[in-house]
């Protein structure tokens, strides 16, 4: 489990609440950080690894939930897992809804707090690599030219190469040259590949 | 605390022990105007005979009847509540009177012949009409004699209401049996009568002896306490003095003639308003149980909430640890179950359920404390040292926000009787509330300032000062409420525990504005010579 260098945060006011689920957590061989508040979490942590977020919601100065919002309005998706002195429903609806994990009320057992952790770092990890991967395609794709982001484009809502040709005004050995630069700098093996990519691409671009 | 202070100020019983109102004084005394006026306007015609109204006499006695036995019913619930003998003796008076109406009206010389009862003779209806006017006067006398006894000895319920089914029967028994006796006995009577309409010279004593019982009454009532019951009460004998003066005087004892109806009719419309006032002050009566028991409620409600917020806030508390100790214990065998068990890692795990056992101990010995009554607990001790002992116990966190104390204690201080602990924690909650209050403060001063101080009174004024944002004016009461709190994470209990604790302890607990920002919080308590008179009282 410690093959990565993935970081489970815990946020708890408590000291030997925060203790206890820092053993717990370091018995299974997960690295383990603990902070008093989540201003002390904001000023010491800007570590790019796969984490995920162990949070009280009662805390001294913004609650656990507000700081989940915060959070999310920032667009820091880290994954959460709330645990909570006194679970009421709104509150873990309300928590639930704006992403968390899991809810945990204490006392909880703790094969459900590892499991929550386990899977929130596994999302983390998928989303890290989902992001990685966008980014390496984004690299690609500006390293091409002007001409081929367009060709790529066409290719890629299925058009005939001679179509292509037609609409850029270009011959079709031209748009067939352009082409084949396209599938190499994309690193496309074939052509659903492709498709794929610009899919990702479109759909990622699109978003502000 | 509102209710039982409504109480105080309200009597129970507002028909007999509160005084009357202006308005009820000004009602009581125009109607006794009109009376008047009316007794004058009648009387030049007080000897005009009104023939054949016979007929009238039964619709009378009848609407008479009604209207007493109302009264007496009336009376009587309201004794079977206050079991005042006087009320039972008035009752009675009511019910006796309504009651010989009837014999009254039945034996009046020429209304029921034609029903085909027999005449009883001349004498019977002067004979009835005598003791009705004379025992009425007598009962009221009985009334205003027993009001000083007050209250009689609390009876149970049954022996209330045997008492009032025993009086109803007794009097219903004494009524029948006088009217048999004097319907069966017409010759030996005394000659009231010399016929049918005119009364003979023996009548007058009659009125002149019911004229002085009401004057006594009166007298009477005029000394008694001033209640709005007493207060109609003499209305109704300066009525009946009213009508006596109209029907034997005016009217030369004219049955029949315009002065005898006219004393009646005005007679038994002012008793109608009597009974009128009386209704409406049974309703009052009835509206103020009603608010009072809506007011216990409310009480109620308010200590259930209390208690609710009570128990949430004590299974946070040892909640707390509880799960502390739980996650410890899992992971000290997590550790040890490990392939090569981590021996240092599981002991420290353990040595954190210790830690938490005892804290969580201590919440429970805490909150023990706190609502442990018994006076054994109190002891003498200087609140100078216990808000010293809380100053060095916050010291990392005053120094850690960078805020500056005052502190002025009063050197010789005496001593006060009280739980430490309670006592501890109500200055404990003060200094941090203080000390949170000024967590948003920048560009001045961050001060706490912490007095004690001695009174006039003898008794010690502690004050906690800070120099934060101060309290909204529409908040200063309600942060004493259970679960109102302006913290966002703030059970909103602290304060209202402070206070309980304080006024337990026969002190006083408020905030005030301090001058130029921020918020002031004392609190009073008795030195100790004061206030062992007080745990004495309030000891069980």
């Amino acid at each position: 489990m410690s093959t990565d260098q993935s970081i489970v945060f815990i946020i708890d006011d408590d000291p030997f609440v925060r203790a206890s689920i820092e053993s717990l957590l370091r018995s299974v061989g997960y690295t383990v950080r603990p902070f008093a508040s989540t201003q002390e979490f904001m000023l010491n942590e800007r570590l790019d690894a796969p984490s995920c977020l162990v949070l009280d919601v009662r805390l001294p100065g913004r609650s656990g939930l507000e700081f989940q919002r915060e959070l999310n309005e920032s667009d820091i998706r880290r994954p959460i897992v709330f645990i909570t002195g006194h679970g009421d429903v709104p509150m873990s609806v309300t928590a639930m809804k704006a992403g968390a994990i899991e809810f945990l009320t204490k006392p909880f057992r703790d094969q459900d707090l590892l499991d929550a952790v386990h899977r929130g770092l596994e999302m983390d990890r998928g989303r890290r690599a989902e992001a990685a991967m966008l980014a390496e395609l984004r690299k690609r794709f500006h390293a091409m030219t002007p001409r081929e982001r367009e060709v790529m484009a066409l290719v890629a809502t299925g058009r005939l190469n001679k179509q292509i040709a037609a609409q850029l005004d270009l011959s079709e050995i031209t748009v067939k040259v352009h082409r084949s630069h396209v599938m190499r700098k994309m690193d496309a093996k074939s052509l659903p590949d492709l498709v794929r990519f610009a899919d990702r691409l479109a759909i990622n671009t699109k978003k502000p | 605390m509102k209710a039982s202070s409504d109480a105080r100020e309200e009597h129970p019983f507002p028909l007999t022990m509160s005084a009357p109102s202006r308005d009820q004084q000004r009602l009581a005394a125009s109607v006794l105007v009109i009376l008047v006026v009316a007794l004058l306007i009648t009387a030049p015609f007080a000897r005009i005979p009104l023939k054949n109204t016979e007929v009238l006499v039964p619709a009378y006695a009848a609407a008479v009847f009604v209207n007493e036995l109302i009264t007496a019913a009336l009376l009587l619930a309201l004794y079977s509540v206050q079991r005042s003998r006087a009320l039972l003796a008035l009752s009675i008076g009511y019910l006796f009177s309504g009651m010989m109406v009837l014999p009254w009206a039945l034996t009046f010389p020429g209304v029921f012949t034609s029903l085909g009862l027999p005449d009883t003779g001349l004498q019977s209806t002067a004979a009835i009409a005598t003791l009705r006017r004379l025992g009425f006067p007598i009962f009221v006398l009985a009334y205003a004699l027993l009001q000083d006894s007050g209250p009689s000895v609390r009876s149970s319920y049954g022996s209330v209401r045997s008492s009032i089914l025993g009086s109803v029967a007794g009097v219903v028994a004494i009524g029948c049996a006088l009217t048999w006796l004097i319907v069966t006995s017409d010759d030996v009577l005394p000659r009231f009568m010399k016929d049918a309409r005119n009364v003979a010279p023996v009548w007058q004593y009659v009125p002149g002896i019911a004229v002085s019982l009401y004057l006594v009454g009166l007298v009477l009532l005029w000394t008694r306490s001033r209640s709005v019951l007493n207060l109609w009460l003499m209305v109704v004998l300066c009525t009946l003095l009213v009508e006596i003066i109209m029907l034997s005087y005016l009217s030369g004892g004219l049955r029949l003639s315009v002065g005898w109806w006219a004393g009646r009719l005005y007679g038994f419309i002012s008793a109608s308003i009597v009974l009128l006032v009386l209704l409406s002050e049974m309703t009052t009566l009835y509206a103020r149980i009603v608010r009072s028991v809506s007011a216990e409620r409310r009480a109620r409600e308010a200590r259930l909430m209390a208690m609710e917020a009570l128990s949430a806030s004590i299974a946070h508390e040892v909640n707390q640890p509880l799960a502390s100790m739980v996650t410890n214990a899992d992971a000290g065998l997590r550790w040890l179950g490990r392939q090569s068990p981590n021996v240092d890692e599981a002991s420290m795990a353990l040595q954190r359920i210790v830690h938490d056992g005892h804290r969580a101990g201590k919440v429970i010995e805490g909150i023990r404390t706190m609502f442990k009554k018994s006076a054994q607990e109190r002891v003498p001790l200087n609140l100078n040292l216990l808000i010293s002992d809380e100053l060095s116990r916050s010291q990392s966190e005053i120094q850690l926000r960078r805020i500056s104390i005052q502190v002025a204690l009063h050197e010789q201080l005496p001593l006060v009787t009280g739980s430490s602990v309670q006592l501890q924690q109500v200055i404990s909650n003060l200094v941090l509330n203080a000390i949170d209050a000024m967590s948003g403060v920048t560009g001045r001063d961050r001060v706490l300032c912490i007095k004690s101080a001695l009174q006039d009174s003898g008794s010690i004024l502690v004050s906690v000062e800070d120099s934060g944002t101060g309290i909204a004016p529409n908040y200063k009461e309600r942060i004493f409420e259970p679960f109102f709190t302006t913290k966002p994470d703030g059970m909103g209990m602290g304060l209202m525990f402070c206070r309980s604790i304080i006024e337990a302890h026969g002190g006083r607990l408020w905030t005030m504005d301090k001058e130029p920002q921020g918020a002031i919080f004392q609190f009073t308590l008795p030195s100790a010579g004061d206030a062992i008179s007080i745990t004495a009282e309030t000891a069980p």
